[in-house]
């Protein structure tokens, strides 16, 4: 009993103050969690329509994907039908994750209704260099996935980036950032167009 | 360090202390990750400074509220658990209404955490004096933090992108340094201003 009233003496102070402040970030986080989705939603929309411009709505086509990842790892992602006007299939996006120089990048990549051609990339997230990794942002890089074909890509140190193929000229200064989003487009574009595929939602049915 | 009991003059001289004199980064040499980090623009470095103020407030506003109640060897423990819950509430505030500026500042938020400059002022101030010296104390040394790296992060943006806040600075003949943008940029100019400050502070006295 005594044990008991001297851990209480100790320690309710630290006790109460827990639950308290426990309390006070759940309030927190409940009023604004809201919020904070919508932003995430908005942002991740808004990167979407800019990639496919026929875009009217989206609508998630397959939820939790499995994208087999290095070293065994599973990743998951959903992937979202863009929708015209005429309610024809206009493409398809998905979040693609990998690992940068800094840290992780995560991109919003689109494919044709076919998933025969890339509509291209946008940066979700990314704490890359800034003046160097950070211009896996800029038009240049980003240019010549557009129209690309959608399959295995790979990086190349000098070409003609005008040009569209399956070759994209690595920035100069940023090889492991130019690196990490050919990788993380080799990894997912396969296995997504497999499962939209299988599923049979390719624009052709096919 | 001001009393409980203090006037206005005290009062003044605890918030004069934190821009000047125990300026946290350039005479304590506290806060030195967020420092470095964030100063690449002045828009980051002011979103940095407002949440710092906010912490430092809130968690010295609490630690006097408690300091009669605390006991020795669980003193840290509890300036941590207030002060991991008022920046957690800063993170969110952020993320719910500037979710530009969070991304951009990424975990430099979260790690208001371990910022020295709060612990030490819970410890050196809050837990010694009544709230009113607290919240002054909090604000002078936010405040003077908060100077201290827009400061840095003008001279950093300006040179590396010739802008500050969007606006064009230097003239079109200027050639942006890209270095200052980077981390040997921040090393750089806090280093010059350290010395900058040294050499004023020995002039005066």
């Amino acid at each position: 009993m005594g044990k008991i009233t001297h851990f209480i003496e100790q320690s309710w102070l630290l006790i109460v103050s827990a639950f308290f402040f426990g309390l006070l970030i759940a309030i927190t986080n409940a009023g604004l969690s809201p919020r904070i989705e919508q932003n995430e939603r908005d942002k991740l929309f808004k990167l979407m329509g800019g990639l496919i411009a026929d875009a009217n709505s989206f609508e998630v086509s397959l939820e939790g994907v499995e994208i087999p990842g290095r070293k065994g790892k599973v990743l998951k992602t959903d992937i979202y039908k863009a929708v015209d006007k005429a309610g024809v299939n206009a493409g398809f996006a998905y979040v693609a994750i990998g690992a940068g120089f800094a840290d992780k990048i995560k991109l919003v990549i689109a494919v044709d209704g076919k998933c025969e051609k890339f509509f291209g990339f946008r940066v979700l997230s990314s704490n890359e260099t800034p003046g160097f990794g950070s211009k896996i942002k800029e038009e240049f890089f980003s240019d010549q996935f557009k129209d690309a074909p959608a399959g295995e890509i790979k990086l190349v140190k000098a070409g003609d980036a005008g040009k569209i193929d399956t070759d994209i000229v690595t920035i100069s200064g940023a090889t492991v950032s130019s690196e990490a989003v050919v990788k993380i487009f080799n990894t997912y574009t396969d296995s997504i167009k497999k499962q939209l595929t299988a599923k049979g939602l390719l624009a052709d049915g096919k | 360090m001001a009393s409980d009991k203090a006037k206005g003059p005290e009062l003044g001289q605890t918030f004069i202390a934190g821009l000047w004199k125990e300026n946290p980064v350039f005479r304590l040499l506290l806060g030195m990750c967020p420092t470095l980090a964030v100063t690449a623009a002045v828009r980051p470095a002011l979103t940095m400074g407002c949440c710092v103020i906010f912490v430092l407030v809130c968690s010295n506003i609490v630690v006097s509220l408690m300091r009669n109640l605390l006991k020795p060897h669980l003193r840290i423990l509890m300036f941590t658990l207030a002060i991991a819950t008022f920046v957690t509430i800063a993170d969110l505030f952020l993320k719910a209404f500037q979710p530009d500026m969070s991304e951009v500042l990424g975990p430099y938020v979260p790690l208001i955490i371990v910022n020295c400059i709060i612990i030490c002022r819970a410890e050196a101030c809050a837990s010694k004096n009544g709230m009113v010296v607290s919240i002054i104390d909090a604000v002078g040394m936010g405040l003077g933090f908060t100077l201290t790296l827009c400061v840095l992060a003008g001279v950093r943006e300006l040179l590396s992108t010739g802008m500050i806040l969007d606006t064009k600075v230097m003239p079109e003949a200027f050639v942006p340094w890209a270095a200052m943008s980077m981390p040997v940029g921040a090393f750089i100019t806090l280093g010059l201003m350290l010395g900058l400050v040294n050499i004023i502070t020995k002039e005066a006295s």
